[in-house]
């Protein structure tokens, strides 16, 4: 066993955990956020993937040890303002759940360009891949914001999502191209805002 | 997964301290892209692994006096594809930007890549199509290895327990005129099912080298030398790629006969396309 310091999403998180744990574990056991998904286990199918401090990883590929001391972002990450708890799914009617997000009370603003595209194109059905095609996606718009849809479809090639056929992704991953090159800002997580603020 | 310790030395000489200390049980880990799969179905079950991570000396890339490019073996695949290399050294950031996936690409590096050995992975095959050579470390000393002993013919490499590779120096860009490599694979994040090599060096027109390297299909990349025979002296124009590709198909995996099994006939259309691709796209930048 041996102790292990991450930070997640800005809060420091430590750990005394067994050297054989996965990034992926500290994640969603340590830290609690469950965001993350696991697939597959074997690098194969990208929804576990997570940035550290900018590059994106696919975390059950990588020992908590190798990014030890080092700064990780989720899912969660990306929309710090929306982390406000959301009702319990069953207590909510399915009407409610599949009703625009600015219904539920979300304000979009809270988004990263990539969720609201992935939202308004229809980009995912069960959800499962979700996080770590958008935490792709998005790495890979900050790196080239005109991509082609080729370009895309190769920069997703590692996430594997049963559902949607794919195409709506490439649109969603067009569209959030297109809102970061014109809000460049938006781009980034928002900043943390103190807890009282919600 | 079985339990391990986990080392994290800061310099070469420590690594190597540390695997001579735990041999035979000490494993190097990389990037950990290909050992951690391994660990997971325990083929692989090291009881200390020595990580690379904190050894920033085999990171990053200079030229030698020499005018050799030295890749550090913990150099990720992501840093390469970034880099503006001159001349055919292009060709290593390219392979390495078209490889695996955008996530494998951040953890995964050439040193990992080299010592897997997968003969399926590229690094093998551009590495003994160029002929670079690989340095390694141990107790004893620096060495510097050819790609025909360091990659052994029945598959892995001669590598012992307590040696560290710590660079991959490809020749100096004087050395071709053009490399090019080409491969097929079922989807973009798999590995190849056969891969080109074709590295070409051409003055006034004429041949001056030219080595062909046929990867993926066989357990150790394989320089095809009858089938290039005779193209040394002649102008590029005497390379009919058809004829070459044909001819290193053969050279690879031995005639055709009619009761070869589907995947052998498989392999020996892809490696027909892939070297027919590779020799095309060399010799059209020298004839134009
Ligand atoms: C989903 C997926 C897709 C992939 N697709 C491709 C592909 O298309 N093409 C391709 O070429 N590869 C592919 N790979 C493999 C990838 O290239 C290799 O896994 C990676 O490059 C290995 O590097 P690493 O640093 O992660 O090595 P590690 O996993 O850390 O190490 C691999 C082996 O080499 C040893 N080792 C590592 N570094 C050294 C050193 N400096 N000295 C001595 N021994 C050392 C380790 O002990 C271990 O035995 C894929 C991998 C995955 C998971
Ligand atoms: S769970 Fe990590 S890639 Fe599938
Ligand atoms: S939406 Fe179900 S796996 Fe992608």
């Amino acid at each position: 066993m041996q102790d292990v310091t991450i930070t997640i999403n800005g809060d420091i998180v430590t750990g005394t955990i067994d050297e054989r744990t996965l990034l992926l574990d500290f994640i969603r056991d340590v830290a609690g956020k469950t965001g993350t998904h696991n697939g597959c286990l074997e690098a194969r199918c990208g929804c576990c993937s997570v940035e550290v401090e900018g590059d994106i990883v696919k975390s059950c590929n990588v020992l908590a040890l190798q990014v030890a001391g080092r700064s990780v972002t989720t899912i969660e990450g990306l929309s710090k303002e929306r982390l406000r708890p959301v009702e319990h799914v069953t207590s909510q009617s399915l009407a409610g759940m599949y009703a625009p997000l600015e219904a539920m009370g979300a304000d979009v603003n809270d988004l990263h360009p990539v969720q609201v595209a992935f939202h308004q194109c229809h980009a995912l059905q069960c959800g499962f891949c979700t996080p770590g095609m958008v935490m792709v996606m998005k790495n890979y718009l900050e790196e080239n914001p005109e991509p082609t849809r080729d370009d895309v479809r190769t920069a997703i090639a590692g996430n594997l999502c049963r559902c949607t056929g794919y195409q709506h992704i490439v649109d969603a991953g067009m569209m959030a191209a297109e809102t970061m090159r014109s809000q460049p800002d938006n781009s980034r997580p928002a900043p943390a805002r103190p807890a009282h603020d919600h | 997964m079985r339990a391990f310790t986990y080392l994290t030395p800061s310099a070469p000489t420590e690594v190597v301290e540390m695997l001579d200390a735990h041999a035979p049980d000490a494993r190097v880990i990389a990037g950990g892209q290909n050992l951690l799969l391994g660990m997971k179905d325990r083929s692989d079950s090291p009881a200390f692994l020595v990580s690379l991570g904190g050894v920033s000396e085999l990171e990053g890339v200079r030229a030698a006096d020499s005018g050799e490019l030295v890749i550090g073996a913990a150099t990720t695949y992501a840093t390469l594809a970034r880099m503006e290399f001159t001349g055919w050294h292009a060709e290593i950031a390219s392979v390495c930007g078209n490889l695996a996936d955008r996530p494998v690409r951040t953890m995964g590096t050439i040193g990992g890549a080299a010592c897997a050995a997968d003969p399926r992975y590229d690094i093998p095959a551009l590495v003994t199509g160029v002929g670079a050579s690989l340095e390694v470390l141990s107790a004893q000393g620096v060495r510097t290895i050819e790609p025909s002993d360091f990659f052994l013919e029945g598959g892995g490499t001669s590598l012992q327990p307590g040696d560290l590779l710590t660079a991959v120096r490809f020749p100096a860009t004087e050395a071709f005129t053009t490399v090019v490599f080409e491969k097929f694979r079922q989807r973009v994040f798999d590995a190849a099912l056969a891969s080109t090599v074709l590295a070409l060096r051409v003055g006034d027109g004429v041949i001056e080298d030219l080595r062909l390297t046929v990867g993926a299909t066989t357990p150790r990349p394989t320089v095809c030398v009858t089938s290039t025979a005779g193209l040394i002296g002649q102008p590029v124009d005497a390379i009919e790629p058809v004829l070459v590709a044909d001819a290193a198909a053969i050279e690879v995996l031995g005639p055709e006969t009619s009761n070869d099994p589907p995947h052998l006939r498989y392999q020996r259309e892809l490696i027909k396309s892939v070297t027919r691709r590779a020799l095309i796209r060399a010799t059209a930048i020298p004839r134009s």
